[in-house]
C-alpha cells in the first residue's frame, strides 16, 4: 500500500504480514485519558478520611513496607480496581453496541442486560433466595446474560438488524424493569432498601474478588476487540453497500453484540447497574478523538475515567455519609457531554 | 404502500378505517373494564343505570366517585402519551425515542421532589403544577443546547442533550432521595406511575393541556411525513424543518408533561404505541397519530383493569402493567416486519 492511499488522519502499522489503520487523533486522545486516568487512580488512592501522600502510595502499590498499607492497600486499592475494570468494561461494550446499533442512544440498559441483571438480584433478593451479598455479583452476571441473549435471540431473524435489536432491546428491557417494581414491593422493608442501594450502582464493599474476575474477563475481551476494531470500518457503510462490497454483515455484528453484552453483564456484576457510563463515554470518545467511527480504546479510556472519578466524589462529597457511585456518575458525565454537544462541530451523527 | 394506483389507495384507505374502527372497539372495551373491574366487581347493567341515573348504592357511588375519575384521567393519559411518543420519535427520528427522551419525565418528577421536600406538598393535585413546571424546564433547556452549535437542532444532538439531562437530573433526584427518607417515602408512590387514588380534579386540570397539545401535534403531521424522508428532502420539498420540530416539540412536551404530572411517568405506552400504530396503517403520521391517540388509552386502561385485579387485594399500578402487557405485543410486531420505519 503506498501512502497515497491511506485516508487522511491515518497512520499504517505493520507486524510482519499484520498491518493496522490507525486514527493519530484517536491515538493522541488515549494518550491523554490515559494520563488522566492514571491521575484520578492515584487521587483516589491518596484521598480519603486520611490523606496519603502519593509517594507513600507508590510504596504500597510497589509492594514496600509502609504504615499506610492498611488504608491504601486493604481499603482504596481493590475498590479503584474494581472501579477502573469496570469503567473500561463499561465504555468498551457501549461503543460496540452502540456501532452494531447505529444509535448513539443505545447501550446495555437498552439491550436489557442492566434490566436483567437488576431484575433477578431483585427478585432473588425478595424471595431471600439468595442471604449473602456474595452471592449477588454471580446472580447479576447470569440475569445479565439471560436477557442480553434473550434479546440477541428474539432480534435475530436471519441476521442482526440495528433497528429491530435496539426495538426489542428496550422492549424487553421495560418490561424487566417492570417486573422489578414488582419484586421490590414483595420483600420486607430491608430487603427493598438493600436491593435498591444495589440498583443505584455502588463500588462500596467491591474487592479483590470481583476485580480477579473481571480482570480475567477483559483480557478475554482483548483479541476480541482488537478483531472489532478492525472489523468496525466495515460495518459503518449502510447494509446494502456492505453487503455489495462481499463483507460479512452479520457475523461481524453478532460478535461484537455477544462481546458488548458479556462486557456489559460482568460490569453490573462488580459494581451494579451503572447504565448511563455506558451510553455517555463512546459519545465523549467520538467527540474528543473526531472519529468517523466510534473510538474503542478511547472508550473504554473513558469509561474507566469516568467512573474512578465519580467513585472518588461519591466518597468525598458529602462524607462521611457515602453516595452511590450511580448517582454521581450522571453528574460528572453528563455535564461534560453537554458541553462538548454545545460546542460541537459536527451537526449530526 | 408502493401501489399508488386508484384501486390501490382506496385499498389501503378501506385498511386504515378498519384497524381504526378495531382500535376505538377496543378502546370501548377497555372502558367498560376499566368502569366495572376491580376489588368490588359490578356488574355492567348497574354500572349504566349508575352512570345514567345515579342513585345511592355503594356501588353507585364507586361507579361515580371512583371508577369514573379514574377512568377519565386514563383515557386522557394514553391519549396524550401515544401521540406525544410518534412526536418525539418523528422529531428525533430515532425509533427507540419515547415521551421522555427531552428530559420531560425526569424534569416532572424533579418538580414533584421539590415539592415534596421544599413546599411540603402532599396531594396528587398539588403536585401536578410543579411536574408540569418541571417538566416545561427541562425541554426548555435540552432545547437551547442542542440548538447552540453548529447545525442548529440535529435529531442526534436533541436526542443525546435529552438523555444527557435526563441522566443529569436523575442523578439529583436521588441524590436529594438517598439523603431525605421522609421525601422518599412521599415520593416513591409517585414514581411508579399509576392512575388509582386519581380525582376529577386531576383530569379537569389536564384537559386543557391535552387539547392544546394535540392542536399542536396533529398541526405538524404533515411536516412530520417531509421530515421521515431526511433533512434535505424535506427542505426540498419546502418543508420548514426547524419549525415542524419546535412545535413538534412543544406539543409533545405539553402532552407529557401533563400526562406525567397527573399519573407519573408511564413510559412505555408513549415507546410502544407509535411502533403498533406504524405497523397498522403505515407512515402517514396524521394516521399514526390518530391511532395512537385511540390505542395509548385502550393500553393504558386495560393494564390499569388488569393491575386492579391481578393480585388481589393490593394493586399492581399501571406504568407495572402497561409494559407486561405491551412487550409481547411489541415484540411481535417488531419481528414481523423486515424494515422498521422510524
Amino acid at each position: 500500500m503506498s501512502a497515497a492511499t491511506v485516508p487522511a488522519g491515518y497512520r499504517v502499522l505493520r507486524a510482519g504480514p499484520a498491518s493496522f489503520l490507525l486514527h493519530r487523533r484517536s491515538a493522541l486522545a488515549a494518550a491523554g485519558l490515559l494520563l488522566l486516568l492514571a491521575a484520578a487512580v492515584v487521587a483516589s488512592l491518596c484521598l480519603g478520611e486520611s490523606t496519603v501522600s502519593p509517594a507513600e502510595v507508590l510504596k504500597v502499590v510497589t509492594g514496600r513496607p509502609s504504615p499506610h498499607e492498611l488504608v491504601v492497600g486493604e481499603f482504596r486499592l481493590p475498590r479503584v480496581q474494581v472501579g477502573l475494570l469496570a469503567g473500561l468494561a463499561l465504555g468498551l461494550a457501549g461503543a460496540l453496541i452502540q456501532t452494531v446499533a447505529r444509535n448513539p442512544l443505545a447501550s446495555p440498559d437498552v439491550v436489557g442486560v442492566s434490566h436483567g441483571a437488576a431484575a433477578l438480584v431483585v427478585g432473588l433478593l425478595a424471595y431471600a433466595v439468595v442471604g449473602s451479598t456474595g452471592q449477588v455479583p454471580y446472580a447479576a452476571v447470569g440475569g445479565g446474560l439471560v436477557a442480553g441473549l434473550l434479546v440477541y435471540a428474539l432480534a435475530w431473524r436471519g441476521g442482526l438488524h440495528a433497528q429491530r435489536f435496539v426495538l426489542i432491546g428496550i422492549g424487553i428491557s421495560v418490561a424487566l424493569s417492570s417486573l422489578t417494581t414488582v419484586f421490590l414491593t414483595k420483600g420486607d422493608g430491608l430487603q427493598a432498601q438493600q436491593a435498591k442501594v444495589w440498583m443505584t450502582g455502588s463500588l462500596n464493599g467491591a474487592g479483590d474478588a470481583q476485580s480477579g474476575w473481571l480482570s480475567w474477563v477483559l483480557l478475554a475481551a482483548l483479541p476480541v476487540a482488537l478483531w472489532a476494531a478492525r472489523a468496525q470500518r466495515s460495518i459503518s457503510f449502510d447494509d446494502a453497500t456492505a453487503v455489495g462490497l462481499g463483507l460479512r454483515l452479520n457475523r461481524t455484528r453478532a460478535g461484537m453484540a455477544l462481546l458488548g453484552i458479556v462486557l456489559a453483564s460482568c460490569a453490573a456484576g462488580a459494581c451494579g447497574p451503572v447504565d448511563f457510563v455506558a451510553l455517555m463515554a463512546p459519545q465523549i470518545a467520538v467527540r474528543l478523538a473526531r472519529s468517523a467511527q466510534i473510538p474503542l480504546l478511547c472508550s473504554a479510556l473513558t469509561g474507566a475515567v469516568v467512573v474512578v472519578l465519580a467513585d472518588l466524589l461519591a466518597r468525598r462529597t458529602l462524607a462521611p455519609v457515602e453516595l452511590p457511585v450511580g448517582v454521581v456518575t450522571g453528574l460528572v458525565g453528563a455535564p461534560y457531554l453537554m458541553w462538548l454537544l454545545l460546542r460541537s462541530r459536527r451537526g449530526g451523527s | 404502500m408502493t401501489d399508488t394506483t386508484a384501486p390501490g389507495k382506496l385499498r389501503l384507505l378501506r385498511r386504515r378505517i378498519l384497524w381504526l374502527a378495531a382500535a376505538l372497539a377496543v378502546l370501548a372495551a377497555a372502558v367498560l373494564l376499566s368502569l366495572t373491574v376491580g376489588s368490588r366487581g359490578i356488574p355492567l347493567g348497574e354500572t349504566v343505570a349508575a352512570l345514567l341515573h345515579g342513585g345511592d348504592t355503594t356501588n353507585a357511588v364507586v361507579v361515580r366517585e371512583l371508577r369514573v375519575p379514574r377512568t377519565v384521567v386514563g383515557l386522557a393519559v394514553g391519549a396524550a402519551l401515544g401521540p406525544a411518543g410518534t412526536v418525539m420519535q418523528g422529531i428525533t427520528r430515532n425509533p427507540i425515542a419515547d415521551p421522555g427522551i427531552l428530559g420531560v419525565s425526569q424534569g416532572a418528577a424533579a418538580g414533584v421532589v421539590v415539592a415534596i421536600s421544599a413546599f411540603g406538598v402532599t396531594s396528587l393535585t398539588g403536585y401536578v403544577w410543579f411536574g408540569f413546571a418541571g417538566a416545561a424546564l427541562a425541554a426548555v433547556l435540552v432545547h437551547t443546547l442542542a440548538g447552540r452549535g453548529r447545525g442548529g437542532a440535529t435529531p442526534v444532538k436533541l436526542a443525546l442533550a435529552g438523555a444527557a439531562m435526563s441522566a443529569f437530573i436523575a442523578s439529583l433526584n436521588t441524590l436529594v432521595l438517598t439523603t431525605d427518607a421522609a421525601t422518599m417515602d412521599q415520593f416513591r408512590f409517585w414514581q411508579v406511575g399509576s392512575l388509582s387514588g386519581r380525582t376529577a380534579d386531576v383530569a379537569w386540570q389536564l384537559l386543557p393541556f391535552l387539547l392544546a397539545g394535540l392542536l399542536l401535534v396533529f398541526a405538524v403531521a404533515r411536516g412530520l411525513d417531509a421530515l421521515a424522508l431526511g433533512e434535505d428532502t424535506a427542505k426540498g420539498l419546502g418543508a420548514r424543518t426547524g419549525l415542524v420540530r419546535a412545535t413538534g416539540a412543544l406539543g409533545a412536551t405539553v402532552l407529557t408533561g401533563s400526562a406525567v404530572a397527573a399519573a407519573g411517568p408511564v413510559a412505555f405506552v408513549g415507546l410502544a404505541v407509535p411502533h403498533a400504530a406504524r405497523a397498522l396503517v403505515g407512515a402517514d403520521h396524521r394516521w399514526v397519530l390518530t391511532l395512537s391517540a385511540v390505542l395509548g388509552p385502550a393500553l393504558l386502561l386495560l393494564a390499569d383493569a388488569l393491575g386492579r385485579v391481578l393480585f388481589p387485594p393490593s394493586e399492581v399500578p399501571a406504568g407495572v402493567m402497561t409494559a407486561l402487557v405491551g412487550v409481547p405485543v411489541l415484540v411481535v410486531l417488531v419481528r414481523r416486519r423486515t424494515v422498521v420505519a422510524a
